[in-house]
């Protein structure tokens, strides 16, 4: 996938088995955000397939999808539960229902008093969690999180752990995109490790572990990716 | 914000009520009032008798009454000249506020002017004074024809082609902005299909201009149906306005696809630009399109046939008004009116289409406009990929 003259994802190719999470990680810039885009029909490819189900994914497929995007956003004028109220209609819940499920949601995170409040006079984090409860209103059984922990305190790191492996036993398939190891090693069954637009390493957890002599998944993150930092200061 | 129009109408006609009602009794007291009046008449015009009625003197001397006047003696002095067609009548008088201080002035004109009216003919007076009545019958086809009021049932449309976009043209333009600003674009896309969100913000703009619409209209009814008198309207005869339907059918249809157009484009502008402010910009040069035709309206009037005139009558972003004015004013043929019709809903399709499209590839970018060459590319994205095997 090129942008302008940059190549960004060159030589790629996964699959991701129903009712697994499948963690995608890479440094920044790496090209997941980019490949979740292209499997979402936000970007084109021009030669290759990114299927769900066999086919080119569209809203008008049938598969309710979850998707939290790495680039965060609400409607800031707008209350919180009229939000994700929107948002389970757009998902096609009814009126009653997506209320409901959004008031069940608010409980469960502590912000039920928040429910009238307007998003901008929420902090950023309490944000990214009604975000998060917009993306699994109607119980999505693909669930797409792009960097779901960031910015996230431990505690609210570990509720969305929790919704995470709910959603998994509940027959949910989740590509978690993320570089921050500790989750994927709690969480994934299988990942993939991007580095400069090509799969560096494919497989289950314990397959990547072995690939790289038995290093934690933190050693291995900092070997494979630890030299473009290098490169960076170089540069700089 | 659509409750304001019918709140400041309200305003500005109490206003108005008010303010007649301050006037009417300013002008009973002013003419209740006596002032001291000398006069010079060296016109010849004015009656003597009159002069006596209103109680004027006639002074010594032109000097000697401006200096009473000065010192507070006199309150005003009229000086007529000899001849009044080449020369000022002179008012000295002894200031009594803004508003009061208008009164010398008229005094001096009534004097004269029932002085001279005394002298001629009621009805020479009445055609010196423009208050000759005219009655004016004209025909088209062996039918009566009144060209003013054949104008108003069509014409309609076009007054309310330009209050929607002069009223919603921003709103249009930035209700697609607020899902990049907001960053909401890819929660959106990957829930409801573009054209579906496009789709469904045309309509809630038209459905807020009708309320908007109907919010504006219903006070100034209820204005001149009630209060009519007090605001000193005039009275409008609206029983026998024509109603030709094939005219309304056209001006309708005219309306509905530039509206549509103008909707697309609008759209499609806010799709394109990073930010509302962006936006904003654009909007001018579509307002030069829309009223830009202005400028030459006599000649939509008087020359329909001419080159300019079916010119912009054709180009889509000039079309709505040269159509509707011409529709309105019973100079468009139906073959023009066909055309004319068929090329703005083409037109209509196009924009709004291309507002689509734009939504769909502009809305990832949050802070650079998006190129021509991006947009019409089938193929905008390009990805490499290559099948391979897992470890």
């Amino acid at each position: 996938m090129d942008f302008g003259k940059k190549t960004v994802i060159k030589d790629l190719s996964f699959e991701v088995y129903k009712g697994e999470i499948f963690g995608f990680l890479g440094s920044n810039g790496s090209g997941k955000t980019t490949t979740i885009r292209a499997l979402l029909g936000l970007y084109q490819p021009t030669s290759g397939d990114l299927l769900i189900d066999g086919k080119p994914f569209s809203v008008s497929s049938g598969i309710k999808l979850g998707y939290l995007p790495e680039e965060r956003g609400l409607y800031k004028n707008e209350s919180v539960i009229d939000v994700m109220s929107y948002f389970g209609r757009l998902k096609g819940l009814d009126v009653s229902e997506a209320k409901k499920q959004a008031m069940d949601y608010l409980d469960r995170i502590n912000l039920s008093d928040k429910a009238k409040t307007r998003i901008d006079k929420l902090s950023s984090g309490q944000q990214q969690k009604i975000q998060l409860g917009i993306t699994i209103m109607n119980n999505p059984e693909l669930l797409i999180l792009d960097e779901p922990t960031k910015g996230f305190d431990p505690v609210n790191r570990r509720l969305l752990m929790d919704i995470v492996e709910e959603h998994q036993r509940r027959g949910a398939t989740i590509i978690f995109v993320t570089h921050q190891m500790e989750e994927v090693e709690r969480l994934c069954d299988r990942a993939i490790l991007l580095k400069d637009g090509v799969s560096y390493a494919y497989g289950t957890i314990a397959d990547i572990k072995k690939k790289f002599s038995g290093a934690s998944l933190d050693d291995i993150f900092i070997r494979v990716y630890g030299d473009e930092n290098e490169k960076t200061k170089e540069n700089s | 914000m659509t409750l304001s129009f019918p709140i400041i109408i309200g305003m500005v006609f109490a206003i108005i009520y008010f303010s007649n009602q301050e006037t009417g009794r300013a002008v009973e007291n002013t003419k209740n009032q006596k002032f001291s009046i000398e006069v010079t008449d060296e016109s010849g015009l004015l009656n003597k008798d009159l002069i006596k009625q209103f109680g004027a003197l006639q002074p010594a001397d032109k000097q000697t009454a401006i200096d009473k006047v000065k010192n507070g003696g006199l309150d005003a002095y009229f000086y007529y000249p000899k001849d009044l067609g080449k020369k000022n009548i002179e008012v000295y008088a002894k200031d009594a506020g803004l508003f009061d201080n208008s009164r010398y002035q008229a005094v001096a004109k009534v004097l004269l002017q029932q002085s001279v009216t005394q002298t001629v003919d009621a009805q020479v007076t009445a055609i010196l004074q423009d208050k000759v009545q005219f009655s004016s019958t004209t025909y088209k086809d062996g039918k009566q024809f009144d060209g003013f009021k054949e104008l108003i049932a069509p014409g309609v449309f076009l007054v309310l082609f330009y209050i929607l976009i002069l009223v919603f043209g921003n709103q249009m333009l930035t209700s697609t902005t607020e899902e990049k600003e907001n960053r909401v674009t890819e929660m959106i896309l990957t829930t409801i299909e573009a054209r579906t969100l496009i789709i469904g913000k045309i309509f809630s703009l038209i459905a807020l201009a009708f309320v908007q619409i109907i919010a504006i209209i219903v006070p100034v009814i209820i204005a001149y149906v009630f209060f009519r008198n007090q605001l000193a309207l005039p009275n409008l005869d609206l029983s026998n306005i024509p109603l030709d339907p094939l005219r309304i059918a056209i001006g309708a249809a005219i309306f509905i696809f530039s509206f549509l157009l103008f909707t697309g484009l609008l759209v499609a502008i806010g799709a394109i630009a990073p930010t509302a402010k962006e936006a904003n910009g654009f909007f001018g040069v579509i307002t030069v399109f829309i009223f830009g035709p202005l400028w030459a309206v006599t000649l939509f009037v008087s020359m329909p046939d001419s080159v300019l005139v079916r010119f912009l009558s054709f180009f889509p972003l000039t079309a709505p008004i040269p159509l509707m004015l011409r529709n309105a004013v019973g100079n468009l043929t139906l073959t023009d009116s066909l055309i004319g019709i068929i090329i703005l809903l083409i037109s209509s399709i196009i924009s709004l289409s291309i507002a689509v499209r734009l939504f769909r590839y502009g809305i990832l970018e949050y802070s650079n406009r998006i190129p021509f060459s991006v947009i019409f590319n089938k193929k905008s994205k390009n990805i490499n990929f290559s099948k391979q095997k897992p470890i």
